[in-house]
């Protein structure tokens, strides 16, 4: 009841940021913030949960962004139309990507996904007459209410939170824990009856929906992309907040991004130092906290639990019991 | 025939016959061991009936239909479950939810239905969830229901293993050496779990160094050296077979 409060809190409080924000760069970082993590909540899916190192969502970005400019701009299509299109074009890719793909040993899965955003960023700037080349193409934005800053912001804001509720569901139920089953020991997922592939397969595609989602409003927020807009570090941007955030955690990335995403702006110092920045901050978590931020929150709660009781390890069995778990059927 | 059998399997591993023309039926409500020197192909037996490893000769029958083509995924489909000599827990997940990773079958949901937490899955994953507490409890690990699996002891790990491999509702339970670094006492328990277990109506295949825990619980014993089988049958036949006490038993 407490957390449905504070979610409830979080949630207004998030709604109404445009009218709190002093200006409308703070509604703009929002925004993109939100854009982010609609691509690295379906992406902690696969990194954080089945374990699988996509260093090369960007490309799965740049389609769901051409899509949208293409379609909407070039052919005129309703925006909103355009949007569902550039979710499932991403869908589509994440399928293509992860087939060949994601039967592939963990480092060379990474060198394939890299290839992939590679081939992505050729191909965006060699097929000039569809998405204007190095010169780029013009996006339009929304239709009425997401019109606005405060509007695209919203809208930004209902994607972000249905996507978070989405993974929330899956990570917190039979799913989640499949997949960090895959994760963890293939063997012991193998050995449970799970089926490696196609869990894995399955959250790829999601996450590919999720990053051409991320894709059209990042576009549209950006009102004008270029291949060079989608550059192999934001890639390597979206990997490292998940890294930081922690693996396994839903709250953790979403720290990371926000954090990662803020700081620099913020912080103006930190912008000069570009890639710097990230680089040390990735090194210090692996180093100090490989785990992540996530999980010093769970260290600190487990810390106070432990001084509650004290720890038994003796094993005694509860035969009856057994014997009754044992007869039950399949359950209902 | 209700049983797991392995008919006239052998295994080479290189020029090395881990195993040899062995047969070998393991019956629900049955407890059979297995037993043998370091190297005698125990667990390459146990890794072929799980699917790990694929056959050279021989074949593998459940319920008297091959199964040699099945992969691990699908024999644990078929009601096959086992444990690891080494055993691989989720170390970052907290028992109960280790236990529950092994009721991915009976979840059986798609991806969507879960996204979309549909009533169905969620009241279908409560009910496991209840099954899997109940057989956490059951194998002894009530006080660490909520630890994560990194902080169990090593009796702890073996219990949870047999916990999680129960909650696939197996018809046939193989398990690797589970009284490997047990304390007396453990191996009691482990024996009164492993009964309970049997008088399920499970079939439980025992892979085992300590000879005595073995011939108390098992009503069947295979004995293997280089990969032949040397004595097979009741712990009263083999315990006294002269080629058993030359090789393993050291009488």
């Amino acid at each position: 009841m407490r957390r449905l409060a504070a979610g409830l809190a979080i949630a207004v409080a998030l709604a109404a940021l445009p009218s709190w924000a002093t200006n409308q760069y703070q509604v703009h970082l929002a925004t993109l913030i939100g854009v982010y993590w609609v691509l690295i909540a379906g992406l902690n899916l696969v990194v954080g949960y089945s374990g699988q190192l996509s260093i090369g969502h960007v490309g799965l970005l740049a389609i769901g962004a051409y899509v949208y400019a293409v379609l909407a701009g070039t052919w005129d299509w309703p925006p909103l139309l355009a949007l569902a299109a550039s979710g499932a074009a991403g869908g589509l890719c994440g399928l293509l990507l992860g087939l060949p793909s994601l039967r592939l040993p963990g480092f060379y899965f990474a060198m394939a996904t890299l290839a992939f955003s590679l081939i992505v960023a050729e191909l965006s700037l060699a097929m000039g007459s569809v998405t204007g080349g190095g010169t780029g193409l013009a996006v339009p934005g929304f239709p009425a209410p997401f019109d606005t800053p405060g509007g695209l912001y919203w809208l930004v804001l209902g994607i972000a939170g249905i996507v978070t509720l989405l993974t929330w569901n899956v990570a917190s139920r039979m799913w989640g824990l499949a997949l960090i089953a895959i994760r963890d020991s293939p063997v012991a997922a193998s050995a449970a009856g799970i089926s490696i592939f196609r869990a894995k397969l399955t959250v790829f595609v999601f996450s590919g929906v999720t990053a051409g989602l991320a894709g059209a409003l990042f576009a549209a927020l950006q009102s004008y992309i270029t291949p060079d807009t989608f550059a192999f570090d934001i890639g390597l941007f979206f990997f490292v907040c998940i890294i930081i955030g922690g693996r396994g955690s839903i709250l953790g990335p979403f720290l990371g991004t926000v954090v990662l995403t803020a700081l620099p702006e913020v912080v103006a110092p930190l912008a000069k130092l570009g890639n710097f920045f990230y680089g040390a901050l990735l090194l210090v978590v692996v180093l100090v906290i490989p785990e992540g931020i996530g999980h010093l929150v769970e260290i600190a709660a487990a810390r106070i639990a432990r001084r509650r009781r004290h720890e038994s390890h003796v094993v005694q069995p509860d035969l009856p019991r057994l014997a009754a778990a044992l007869a039950r059927g399949p359950a209902a | 025939m209700t049983a797991l059998q392995a008919q006239a399997v052998s295994k080479h591993f290189g020029g090395i016959r881990a195993l040899d023309q062995v047969s070998l039926t393991l019956r629900p409500g049955e407890v059979h061991g297995l037993i043998g020197p370091n190297g005698s192909g125990k667990t390459t037996m146990l890794n072929l009936l799980s699917g790990y490893y694929t056959k050279d000769e021989g074949v593998i029958l459940l319920n008297s239909a091959p199964i040699d083509a099945a992969s691990v995924r699908h024999r644990a489909r078929l009601g096959i479950a086992r444990t690891f000599q080494k055993p691989r827990l989720l170390e970052t997940l907290s028992v109960l939810d280790n236990a529950m990773v092994g009721a991915w079958r009976d979840a059986s949901s798609s991806f969507l239905s879960a996204a979309l937490a549909l009533p169905f899955v969620t009241r279908r994953e409560a009910a496991l969830r209840e099954r899997a507490r109940e057989l956490v409890l059951g194998v002894g690990l009530g006080h660490a229901m909520h630890r994560r699996a990194s902080l169990l002891e090593h009796a702890e790990q073996r219990f949870l293993e047999i916990a999680r491999a129960l909650a696939a509702r197996p018809r046939f339970l193989l398990l690797d050496e589970p009284a490997g670094g047990l304390t007396v006492a453990e191996i009691g328990h482990l024996e009164a779990v492993v009964r309970t277990v049997r008088d399920a109506g499970i079939g439980v295949l025992l892979v085992e160094h300590h000879t005595d825990f073995v011939f108390r619980v098992c009503s069947v014993v295979t004995t293997l050296d280089r990969g032949r089988i040397i004595a097979q049958g009741t712990p009263d036949v083999v315990r006294n077979d002269a080629e058993v006490n030359r090789v393993y038993l050291g009488a």
